[in-house]
C-alpha cells in the first residue's frame, strides 16, 4: 500500500544493528529536510529539561497542597509570601549592600581608635550615644564611660569582640547571604582587643596626668586671685588699723581679725554682712555723700527698698514714634505729590528741583532781551561781564596803587 | 501799600523764593518803596494778591539791596516786574522791545490779573514766552537801553 504521509515516506526504518539514539538522529535529519509538517514531530526532551519540568511540577504541587510560610525580611522590612528565596533577590542584595556599607563606615571609624585609644572628659551630648548593631539587632552603647571620663568607641569595640556578636554575625551572614569576604571586618579578634585595652590604659594614664596639670594650673590661679584679694583688703584696712587707737596693734592683719571677731560677737545676722566698717569709718574716709533726697529715700517715687517701680519699667516721658503708618507731614507731602501728578507733564519747569542746595553765586534762569539762543547764555554772559568788571576794578586799583 | 506784601532783603532770600515757589507764577517787583510809581504798582499788587493767591506769589524786592539781580535782570527803570514759574523766567511779549520784564505800573488791577492768568496758562502749556493780553495802549513805553546803545 502506497503511503501518502511524508513520515511514512521518509526512510525511518530501523536497519539492523542500529540503536534508538541513531533513530533520533535520523528523525532530526528528516525534520530538517522534509516538508513543514515534519515539525509536528515531538522532539525528545533533554535531561535538563526533564529535570526542570519535574521541579516545576513539584513546586506547583506544594503550592497547591500546603501554603508556604510567609517570610518577613527585616532588612527590606517587607513580608514575602514567596518564601526565603527572597534573600537571593537583587533587591534584597542591594539593601544589604547599602546597610553593610553604612555599617562598615562606622566600623572603620571605630577601628581607627584601635591603635590610638582616646580618653576624653565625659560629655553627655557626645558620649551617651548608642549604635545599632545590625547583626545582633540590638542597640549597643558606643562609648564606655563612668560619668567623668569616656573611652571613645570603647563600647563599640567591646561589643564587636563578644562571642555573642560573633555568633549573631555568622547567623546574619548566613541568613542574608551576604558577601563572606566582608564578614571579618564586622568582628574583632581577641588579640586586637587586647591591644586596644593596653592602649586604653596608656591613654587613661596620660589623661590623668593632663588633668592633674590642669587642676594645678587652676589651683595656682585661685591662689593668685586670693593673694590679690588679700592685698587689696590689707591696703584698705591699713589706715583703719592706724586710726583705731583702742587696739593699737602694729600688725594690720591682727587688728582685722579682732575687728571681725568683735563684730561677729556683737551682731547676730546673716553672714557676709560683717564688714569691719561702720559709719565713723566712712566719715573718716571723707566720701562724698549724695544726700537722702537724691537717693530717693524721701521722694514719692521711692527706691528699691520701698518697692517702687524699677526705672526700666517706667515709660519714657517723651513719646517715641510708635505710631503705625505715615506721619501727618508725610501724608501731606504725598498728597502734594499726587496733586502734582495731575498737572501737565510738559509745563514750564516741571522737573525743576525746588529743594536743591545752591551757593551764593547761583542765578536763576533768565532770558535777556533777545529772543533766540539759550537761557543759560544770558547767565554766562552776565558772569563774563561781572568778571570783566571785577578785573577792570582790580586793574584800576593796581594803577592807583 | 508795600507793607502788605512780603519783602526780600537779600540775594539769598530772592534765590530761595525763586527756587521754592512751585507751580505758581512768582512776581518779583524790583523798585524802591517810596517811589511814586512803585507805590501805584504796589497798590495794584497788594489788592490783587489775595485773588491771585492760587496762581501767583508776589514779592517786593528793593533794587538797592540786591545789586546782583538788578544787574542780571538789566533793571534800568523802576518799578520793573519779573515773572518766574517753577524757577524758570517767563517772558511776555508786551509789544515793547523788552520781553523780559514789565516796566512801570499797570493801569488797572484787571490788567495785572489777566497778565498773571495768561502767564500761568502759558506756563502750564510749557510756553516760556507768552503774548500779553493787556491793551497796548495801557502799556507804558520806554526806550530800551542796553549796553549803552
Amino acid at each position: 500500500m502506497p503511503c501518502a504521509h511524508p513520515r511514512r515516506q521518509g526512510a525511518l526504518r530501523l536497519e539492523k544493528g542500529e540503536e534508538i539514539s541513531s533513530l533520533v538522529l535520523k528523525a532530526k535529519d528528516a525534520t530538517d529536510l522534509s516538508a513543514p509538517s515534519a515539525r509536528l514531530v515531538t522532539r525528545p526532551l533533554s535531561f535538563k529539561a526533564v529535570g526542570r519540568r519535574l521541579m516545576w511540577r513539584q513546586t506547583q504541587g506544594r503550592a497547591m497542597g500546603k501554603q508556604k510560610a510567609a517570610f518577613h525580611c527585616e532588612l527590606c522590612r517587607r513580608t514575602f509570601f514567596s518564601g526565603r528565596g527572597h534573600v537571593y533577590g537583587l533587591k534584597h542584595q542591594e539593601t544589604l549592600r547599602n546597610i553593610l556599607d553604612n555599617f562598615l563606615e562606622k566600623v572603620r571609624d571605630a577601628r581607627k581608635v584601635l591603635k590610638e585609644a582616646r580618653v576624653e572628659r565625659y560629655d553627655f551630648t557626645e558620649h551617651d550615644q548608642n549604635f545599632w548593631c545590625y547583626c545582633c539587632k540590638t542597640e549597643v552603647k558606643k562609648h564606655v564611660t563612668n560619668g567623668n571620663i569616656a573611652v571613645v568607641y570603647g563600647g563599640f569595640l567591646e561589643h564587636f569582640e563578644s562571642s555573642e556578636h560573633k555568633k549573631k554575625t555568622s547567623a546574619f551572614w548566613w541568613e542574608n547571604k551576604a558577601n563572606i569576604k566582608l564578614k571579618d571586618q564586622f568582628s574583632l579578634s581577641p588579640e586586637d582587643y587586647e591591644k586596644f585595652k593596653a592602649a586604653v590604659t596608656k591613654a587613661l594614664e596620660s589623661y590623668e596626668e593632663k588633668e592633674d596639670e590642669y587642676i594645678k594650673e587652676g589651683a595656682e590661679r585661685i591662689r593668685e586671685v586670693e593673694q590679690q584679694r588679700r592685698e587689696l583688703v590689707q591696703a584698705a584696712l591699713e589706715p583703719q588699723a592706724e586710726q583705731s587707737l583702742d587696739i593699737g596693734a602694729s600688725e594690720p592683719g591682727v587688728s582685722h581679725q579682732s575687728h571681725l571677731s568683735a563684730y561677729s560677737s556683737e551682731e547676730p545676722g546673716p553672714s557676709g554682712l560683717h564688714f569691719p566698717f561702720h559709719s565713723d569709718d566712712l566719715k573718716g574716709q571723707k566720701l562724698t555723700f549724695l544726700g537722702d533726697k537724691l537717693l530717693g529715700f524721701t521722694t514719692e517715687k521711692g527706691n528699691v527698698h520701698t518697692g517702687a517701680t524699677p526705672p526700666w519699667l517706667i515709660d519714657d516721658e517723651e513719646e517715641t514714634g510708635t505710631a503705625i503708618g505715615p506721619s501727618y507731614e508725610e501724608f501731606i507731602q504725598q498728597k502734594e505729590k499726587e496733586k502734582l501728578r495731575k498737572l501737565p507733564p510738559n509745563r514750564v519747569g516741571a522737573n525743576f528741583n525746588h529743594t536743591s542746595e545752591t551757593d551764593d553765586s547761583w542765578l536763576p534762569s533768565f532770558g535777556r532781551v533777545w529772543n533766540d539762543g539759550r537761557r543759560w547764555q544770558s547767565r554766562k554772559q552776565f558772569r563774563l561781564e561781572e568778571g570783566k568788571k571785577a578785573t577792570r576794578k582790580r586793574k584800576r586799583n593796581d594803577q592807583n596803587e | 501799600m508795600s507793607y502788605l506784601l512780603p519783602k526780600l532783603q537779600t540775594k539769598k532770600a530772592v534765590d530761595q523764593v525763586i527756587k521754592t515757589v512751585a507751580e505758581k507764577v512768582l512776581v518779583l517787583r524790583f523798585g524802591r518803596d517810596p517811589d511814586p510809581v512803585c507805590l501805584q504798582l504796589d497798590e495794584i499788587l497788594s489788592k490783587t494778591a489775595h485773588d491771585l493767591s492760587k496762581m501767583a506769589a508776589i514779592y517786593l524786592v528793593d533794587v538797592d539791596n540786591v545789586p546782583v539781580y538788578t544787574r542780571y535782570f538789566d533793571i534800568s527803570y523802576i518799578p520793573s516786574t519779573v515773572f518766574f514759574f517753577n524757577g524758570q523766567h517767563m517772558k511776555v511779549d508786551y509789544g515793547s522791545p523788552d520781553h523780559t520784564k514789565f516796566v512801570g505800573s499797570f493801569k488797572t488791577k484787571q490788567d495785572f490779573i489777566d497778565l498773571i492768568e495768561v502767564i500761568f496758562r502759558g506756563a502750564m502749556r510749557g510756553k516760556l514766552i507768552v503774548h500779553s493780553p493787556i491793551d497796548p495802549r495801557n502799556i507804558p513805553k520806554y526806550d530800551l537801553l542796553y549796553h549803552d546803545i
